[in-house]
C-alpha cells in the first residue's frame, strides 16, 4: 500500500456518492472543454491570420468597393500581393442549409492566401477549366456529403442573375483542405469573373480586397491604405482577418463572455458540489482522522490524504470530461469549428488542479483543527 | 498524593495538572500527580470513572497536554514538544492499542498494519516482509488479505496490537485492550501483552477496569479522584 492507495481507498469509501461526483465533474468539464473548444476554433477566428488584411467598405461590411481601388492597394510598396473577393451567400435545398462562396480571381487568391486555404496549383488549374468550377472547403464537403465532379445548386439571398433567377449552378472541381484544423473551410471558392458577368447589379465591384503585406511592412499599413481612400468615395477601413472575423462574432454577441459566464457558473456548481460532500465525507470519518494523528500522521499529511482524495476525483472525473469532449471535436469540430487545443488542454489543467486543491481546502482545514481527543468523541 | 520512584525512570511525570472546562468552570483531573515507570514495566492503571485513566493515557500519548508540570518518556519532554514534534514522537516512540480497536474499515489486516509504516523511509517491499513477520508473530499469518468486518473481536485486537507493535516502539499504551472481548480472548491478548513485555522488552502501560486483566501486570497502580491511592505488585 502507498500513501496515494490510501487516498484512493478513501475516495472509493462510498462508491455510488463518488461516481456521482465524478460524473458531476465530469460533466462541468466537458461543457468546459466543449465551449473553450468553440472560442479557440471561434469558427475559424483563430485560425484567421493576423498577418492577412482585409480591406473593406468604411461605410459598412456590405456595401461594396469598386474594383478600381486595387491598382492604388497593390502599388504601394509595403504590399506584396492583392486579392479580391465577392461573397454570396445562398442555400442548397433548403433554406437553413445556409452556404457561403467566395468569388475570387484563383490566381490572386493563391498568392494571398493560398498557403492558410491549403490551395495547391493542382486546384487552382482545376477551377481555371471553367467558369462554373468551384473549389469546396474540407469542413463544407463532409457535411454536405459533396465530392468532386458533382454539380450543385445554391440559390443566393442576395445576389440575383440577369434573367432574375438567384439559383446558380456549380461543379465542384476539387476540395481545400486548409493549413490545419482550425481554419475555417466551411465555405466555397468560385470565379468572380463568372459571377460578374452573370449578376444583375454591382458589377466591378467587391465586397473585400485581401491583403499580403511585405515581410517588412510597417505595423500600421492598414491606416495607412485607409488614409490612401480617406477623402474618396469610397473611404475604405482595413483590419487583420483575425480582426475582422472577431468582430464579426461579436455583432451578435460576446462569445468568449459568455462562454467564461456558462463555464464559470458550471465550476462554481462543482465546487460547492463537492466542497459539501467533501466536508461531510471527511466529517463521517473524523474518529479515524483521530486514529491517523494518534499514529502518528502529521497535519501535513492528513491535508495531503484529503488533498489527494479530492485530486483523485477530480483527476478521474476531470480527464472523462476532457476526454468526451476532445472526442466531439474529433468527430464533430470541422462542422461546429471546434478546436481542441493544446492551450485549451492545459488550460483545463489548471482549473482542474486549481478546483481540486480548493475543494479539499475546506475539509482539509477542518481534519487538521480537530483536537485528535474531540475526533474521539466523534464516533 | 503518592510517589512512585523507581530505578532509571523510562516515564516520568512530575507536578502533573490538569482540568478541562465544563460548562465554564474548571474541573481539575489531576492537581500535582507524579509518576515514574522504568523502562520494561508493565503497568496497570485502574480506577473508577472519572478518574482520569484516561486522561492520564491521553497525555502519555501526547494526545493531550498538562496544564502545568513535566512530562517525560525516553529523553522526549512531551509537555514541551509542539503538535509536529509529538506527531512525529507517536509515530517513531509509542504504539497504542484502543479498546474498539479502530482498525480501518477499508483497508485489509496487512493495509492496517502497514500504515504506521508508510510514515518511515522504508521501500514497499521492506515494509511487507515488517507487516508479515508480525502478523506472524500476533497468529494472524495467511490472513494479510481479511478486512476487520469478516475478523472475530479478537483477531481484530490482534491486528490493533500488530499495528502497534509493527515500528518498534519501546512504549505500548493499552486503553481497554479486553474491554470488548470474550474471556477466552482476552487471555489471550494478554497474554501476547506479557509476551511483548518479557521477551521484547516492550513497556506496556494498560487502562483497565477488569482486576483479572491486571493480574497480568507487573504492578498495578489505583487511581481515585486524580490521585495514585494504592500500588500492588505482581507476586
Amino acid at each position: 500500500m502507498t500513501f496515494f492507495d490510501l487516498a484512493r481507498k478513501n475516495a472509493w469509501r462510498k462508491p455510488l456518492r463518488t461516481l456521482l461526483l465524478m460524473v458531476c465533474i465530469a460533466v462541468a468539464f466537458l461543457i468546459y472543454g466543449l465551449a473553450a473548444s468553440f472560442v479557440a476554433g471561434a469558427q475559424g477566428a483563430a485560425g484567421a491570420s493576423d498577418e492577412l488584411l482585409g480591406v473593406m467598405s468604411a461605410t459598412g461590411r456590405t456595401q461594396p468597393l469598386p474594383m478600381a481601388l486595387m491598382p492604388r492597394i497593390a502599388a504601394d510598396p509595403e504590399v506584396a500581393a492583392v486579392g479580391y473577393m465577392t461573397r454570396m451567400r445562398g442555400f442548397i435545398e433548403v433554406e437553413k442549409n445556409v452556404v457561403a462562396v467566395s468569388a475570387v480571381d484563383p490566381g490572386l487568391l493563391m498568392s494571398v492566401n493560398g498557403k492558410e486555404l491549403g490551395l495547391t496549383a493542382d486546384l487552382v488549374d482545376a477551377i481555371g477549366q471553367a467558369r462554373e468550377n468551384v473549389l469546396v472547403g474540407r469542413a463544407l464537403a463532409d457535411a454536405q456529403g459533396w465530392t468532386a465532379g458533382q454539380r450543385i445548386a445554391v440559390t443566393t439571398f442576395d445576389i440575383a442573375k440577369q434573367d432574375g433567377s438567384r439559383d446558380w449552378r456549380f461543379e465542384i472541381a476539387g476540395i481545400f483542405e486548409g493549413e490545419n484544423a482550425s481554419t475555417d473551410t466551411y465555405f466555397m471558392i468560385g470565379r468572380y469573373d463568372y459571377v460578374n458577368a452573370v449578376r444583375a447589379r454591382g458589377k466591378d465591384t467587391v465586397d473585400a480586397f485581401i491583403v499580403r503585406p511585405q515581410a517588412s511592412a510597417v505595423p500600421d499599413l492598414a491606416a495607412h491604405i485607409d488614409q490612401l481612400f480617406a477623402n474618396s468615395a469610397a473611404p475604405t477601413r482595413t483590419q487583420s482577418e483575425k480582426q475582422f472575423l472577431e468582430a464579426f462574432l461579436r455583432q451578435y454577441a460576446d462569445i468568449g463572455m459568455i462562454v467564461n459566464l456558462v463555464t464559470g457558473a458550471a465550476f462554481v456548481t462543482v465546487l460547492m458540489i463537492v466542497v459539501n460532500t467533501m466536508v461531510f465525507a471527511v466529517r463521517e470519518r473524523l474518529f479515524e482522522i483521530g486514529v491517523l494523528k494518534t499514529l502518528g500522521f502529521s497535519q501535513t499529511r492528513i491535508v495531503a490524504l484529503i488533498l489527494g482524495e479530492t485530486l483523485f476525483v477530480f483527476a478521474i472525473g476531470g480527464g472523462c470530461g476532457l476526454a468526451l469532449a476532445k472526442l466531439a471535436t474529433v468527430f464533430a469540430g470541422p462542422n461546429l469549428g471546434l478546436v481542441f487545443s493544446p492551450l485549451v488542454f492545459a488550460k483545463a489543467l489548471a482549473i482542474l488542479l486549481v478546483l481540486g486543491f480548493a475543494t479539499g481546502a475546506l475539509p482539509a482545514l477542518n481534519a487538521i483543527r480537530t483536537p485528535i481527543i474531540n475526533a474521539f468523541r466523534s464516533r | 498524593m503518592t510517589q512512585h520512584i523507581a530505578q532509571e525512570p523510562y516515564i516520568a511525570l512530575k507536578g502533573i495538572s490538569k482540568a478541562y472546562n465544563i460548562g465554564g468552570q474548571a474541573v481539575p483531573i489531576f492537581s500535582g500527580l507524579d509518576l515514574c515507570i522504568p523502562h520494561g514495566d508493565f503497568v496497570a492503571v485502574m480506577g473508577p470513572s472519572g478518574s482520569g485513566k484516561s486522561t492520564l493515557l491521553n497525555m502519555l500519548a501526547g494526545i493531550d497536554r498538562p496544564d502545568a508540570g513535566s512530562l517525560r518518556i525516553g529523553a522526549s519532554h512531551l509537555d514541551q514538544m509542539g503538535e509536529a514534534a509529538r506527531s512525529s514522537w507517536r509515530a517513531h516512540h509509542m504504539g497504542i492499542v484502543f479498546q474498539f480497536y479502530n482498525l480501518l474499515p477499508i483497508l485489509t489486516a496487512a493495509e492496517n498494519v502497514e500504515l504506521p509504516l508508510l510514515l518511515k523511509p522504508l521501500s514497499r517491499r521492506e515494509r511487507r516482509i515488517r507487516v508479515e513477520r508480525v502478523l506472524d508473530l500476533v497468529g494472524l499469518g495467511g490472513r494479510e488479505r481479511q478486512y476487520p468486518g469478516v475478523m472475530s473481536g479478537g483477531q481484530q485486537q490482534r491486528v490493533g496490537i500488530a499495528r502497534a507493535i509493527v515500528c518498534d516502539p519501546g512504549l505500548l499504551l493499552c486503553d481497554e485492550p479486553t474491554g470488548d472481548l470474550d474471556r477466552k480472548s482476552a487471555d489471550e491478548i494478554l497474554e501476547m501483552l506479557c509476551f511483548l513485555n518479557r521477551q521484547l522488552g516492550k513497556t506496556i502501560v494498560m487502562v483497565t477496569h477488569d482486576p483479572q486483566a491486571a493480574l497480568h501486570a507487573k504492578r498495578t497502580l489505583h487511581l481515585d479522584k486524580g490521585d495514585f491511592v494504592e500500588e500492588r505488585r505482581a507476586a
